[in-house]
């Protein structure tokens, strides 16, 4: 019975809910304690047995390393994608899988996926959803961020389909909040952005409503931006301000939660005090933040967003788009109170709080399951692929075949022939992305296009690329004397396969985690610092009239110890980091200056 | 790959003035029928077909091609440029390496203080750039705006000026999308 119902789940950084249509309306299902939200945390313990959700958190403490959180950020992407910071900012061990995708180690003979990691949030969501309705649930609508590529939408589905769930659609997130904000506004005909700021991940899409439909224009984001953003760059202030240094695993998962505390603390009321008991043995830290400060912290990361929705404003303006009604604010991290201000300042509107930020997603992807299992019948949605499609050609260029925004299902061919006689086979790599040089984009994979024996230019393939509803490719070849068609098989190494070489090669890659990590700082810090340093002297030479003497001095000084720390070796890796860091802050007002006197 | 009408998967006439309302109005009417969510055993490859007719005739380079397609089936381009459009890309490529000379050193920062120093930079060459796309707007419309008579011509069976008038909208059009490109990325400095 009830092998039909379709439920609406979002997998979230930090939370994950399920949902489901009951009589019509989206309901939110709530667990054994009544929780409607379930951290999407897993620990998979010391004694072999692996908890979710609220247990998990509560075992972050006892078993740091082995507790992951914000998995989604590493599911569907090769680790030489991963910046240093990325992977130091984490908690847990994250390695270079065998073929260039992610593994999370726990010791040198236990490691798992980021897919896997996300399958037991999805199962315990399966089983939270069967609980409160009382019979089984196989079929599922994930929601995804817009941004997420081919390949981390794939992964996502590979996740919920290993526990038994059939994915009847991967959905975008903002379209998800959309649909929330819509549903009792089905007679209405208006443009709405929605702004989605969750724990990782960053998304502006804009839709169009009419009468039932609702249309995705136009959209952009950044998979790497939220809520974990901000909660790294309060808690590295707060290290430097207490003067702690070398961090262990326990130490910096304490900060980073007093950090977001204070960030959720600070959304209401002006002051907080960070009180860190035993932090180190037995001395302990307290400190005092205002809102004020914490505010400064925050400006740069959420600065990033704008110039994200000025693209899709862009995009949905070149499409003829009418003028925004509504810009909808959804995701934990709009009840932020600099993020609701920064918008009306950019963007002179007032931002939509109707939607419940960590629920509209999910209400959602259980309307869209709704539409798909027929429980819903005057709501069609049609959303856009984020990226644009392409093949890597002469020269290593990108040629798009499908670009950015297109409406899904979409659909593009191409011909392509044999360049010399004989020619068995021609391998085409397929790129998602927007940069010019194929190199700068996502390597979607590899396709071989089979050629019939023949002189040149006489065999004739016809390749066709399509990107479904869920914003995955599939590509078909057509052989034109016969009309045939075949899926092409994208072959893609960087995405987690199961092997069984993966626990030793992760192993082995243990050993030397350590030197690698510190080689990569240095460089990275050594770098910074030939640029910065010129920097600042042509930065003094233009504008250094109009600052105070003392602040010249200090930034004197930061730049005459980043000098120094250059000269040594690579044993200092973090220390010139540092040296970086605190010039970099030293010479925040001399940039600020400088952006003036350009629109001077 | 048999030819696909667009037009007449959208049920509207082979014409090349096409009001953008009606585009829209008959691709939401179809979408509404067909749309594989809305009715299930429906093809996803009607949908895709709907999504590529109004993609097509929506904008004004494409539906030209399209049209000229349908008339002639394959046909020679032409490739010559205008001498009016030779001073305009003369102007425009020397802003776009502007740009990309400016967006690349931004990229490459690390740094709030090597970013800033490049704000004032940044700023011309999208001055720059805006004004290029000023230029090519209005040469684009004038082409557009002669669409009645290329499809007056057309009637008679002569299709030189519509071929000659694509040639000069596929520049156009592709300067414009490396000059928007430019000021997307400009967006971030």
């Amino acid at each position: 019975m009830n092998e039909e119902l379709i439920i609406g789940i979002d997998l979230g950084t930090t939370n994950s809910l399920v949902g489901v249509v009951d009589s019509g309306f989206p309901i939110i299902l709530a667990d054994s304690d009544g929780e409607r939200l379930t951290p999407s945390v897993v620990t998979y313990r010391g004694n072999g047995s692996i908890a979710t959700g609220r247990e998990a958190v509560r075992l972050q403490q006892l078993e740091p390393e082995r507790t992951i959180s914000s998995v989604k950020r590493f599911i569907g992407r090769p680790y030489d994608h991963l910046s240093t910071e990325e992977i130091e900012a984490s908690d847990y061990t994250v390695q270079p899988g065998p073929s260039g995708g992610i593994r999370i180690a726990f010791n040198e003979d236990h490691s798992v996926s980021p897919v896997e990691v996300s399958s037991e949030i999805l199962n315990h969501l399966k089983r939270v959803a069967e609980a409160a309705l009382g019979h089984e649930v196989s079929r599922a609508v994930v929601t995804v961020p817009a941004y997420f590529s081919n390949s981390q939408r794939e992964t996502t589905k590979a996740a919920a389909e290993a526990v038994g769930l059939t994915v009847e659609r991967i959905l975008n997130e903002p379209t998800a909040a959309a649909l929330a904000y819509g549903l009792d506004k089905l007679d209405d005909e208006q443009t709405v952005a929605v702004y989605d700021l969750g724990g990782g991940t960053f998304d502006l899409s804009i839709l169009q409503m009419k009468e039932g439909l609702f249309e995705v224009i136009s959209t952009a984001g950044d998979t790497q931006l939220g809520g974990d953003d901000l909660d790294l760059a309060i808690a590295t202030a707060i290290q430097g301000r207490l003067g702690i240094e070398n961090l262990s695993t326990a130490e910096s998962s304490r900060l980073r939660a007093a950090a977001r505390e204070a960030k959720e603390a600070l959304s209401s009321v002006d002051t907080h005090t960070i009180r860190l008991p035993f932090f180190r043995d037995t001395e302990s830290f307290e400190l005092e933040l205002s809102q004020h400060e914490v505010e400064a912290l925050m400006q740069p990361v959420i600065d990033r967003t704008r110039s994200i929705c000025q693209r899709a404003f862009a995009e949905a303006e070149n499409k003829g788009a009418s003028s925004i009604a509504h810009l909808i604010l959804v995701g934990g991290s709009t009840r932020i109170p600099l993020v609701r201000r920064c918008i009306e300042e950019w963007f002179e509107i007032t931002p939509n709080l109707s939607q419940h930020p960590d629920e509209a997603v999910a209400l959602g992807a259980a309307i869209q399951a709704g539409i798909l299992c027929g429980r819903v019948r005057e709501v069609l949605l049609v959303d856009v692929t984020p990226l644009s499609l392409g093949i890597e050609t002469f020269g290593g260029l990108m040629n798009i075949i499908i670009p950015r925004n297109s409406t899904i299902p979409a659909k593009a061919g191409e011909l392509f022939t044999n360049a010399v006689a004989n020619q068995e086979s021609m391998a085409i790599r397929v790129l998602q992305g927007e940069r010019e040089m194929a190199r700068d984009n996502w390597l979607l994979g590899e396709i071989d296009i089979p050629f019939a024996p023949g002189q040149k230019g006489s065999a004739r393939v016809g390749v066709q690329f399509s990107i479904d509803q869920n914003g995955i490719l599939e590509v078909l070849s057509r052989n034109t004397a016969t009309g045939e068609d075949h899926v092409l098989e994208i072959r893609n190494s960087a995405i987690d396969v199961d092997d069984t070489s993966v626990e030793r090669m992760v192993s082995e890659s243990i050993d030397h985690a350590f030197d690698d990590m510190n080689e990569r700082i240095w460089t990275e810090a050594h770098m910074k610092s030939e640029e910065l340093l010129p920097a600042v002297e042509s930065a003094l030479e233009l504008v250094g009239d109009k600052l105070p003497d003392d602040e010249i001095d200090s930034i004197r000084e930061a730049a005459a110890r980043v000098k120094t720390l250059l000269e040594g070796d690579v044993s200092d890796a973090t220390a010139l980091k540092q040296a970086n860091h605190t010039l970099d802050q030293a010479t925040q007002t001399l940039a600020a200056l400088l952006v003036e006197a350009a629109f001077e | 790959m048999g030819m696909t009408n667009c037009f007449a998967i959208l049920g509207l006439s082979e014409s090349l003035i096409l009001d953008p309302g009606d585009i829209e109005a008959s691709w939401q009417a179809a979408t509404r029928e067909e749309h594989p969510d809305r009715s299930p055993g429906t093809e996803e490859h009607r949908a895709a077909a709907l999504n590529k007719a109004r993609a097509t005739l929506s904008v004004p380079v494409d539906r030209l091609g399209h049209w000229l397609q349908l008339k002639l089936g394959e046909f020679e381009p032409n490739r010559s440029i205008d001498p009016e459009l030779m001073d305009l890309f003369a102007s425009i490529h020397s802003a776009l390496e502007a740009a990309d000379s400016v967006i690349s050193r931004y990229q490459k920062s690390t740094t709030a203080l090597t970013k800033a120093l490049l704000t004032k930079e940044a700023v011309n060459v999208q001055l720059a750039i805006q004004e290029r796309m000023a230029g090519i707007h209005s040469l684009k419309q004038s082409i557009i705006n002669s669409f009645p008579e290329l499809e007056k011509a057309g009637e008679s069976g002569d299709f030189e000026e519509a071929k000659r008038n694509l040639g000069q909208l596929k520049f156009l059009t592709k300067w414009e999308q490396q000059c928007q490109a430019r000021l997307l990325s400009l967006l971030d400095c």
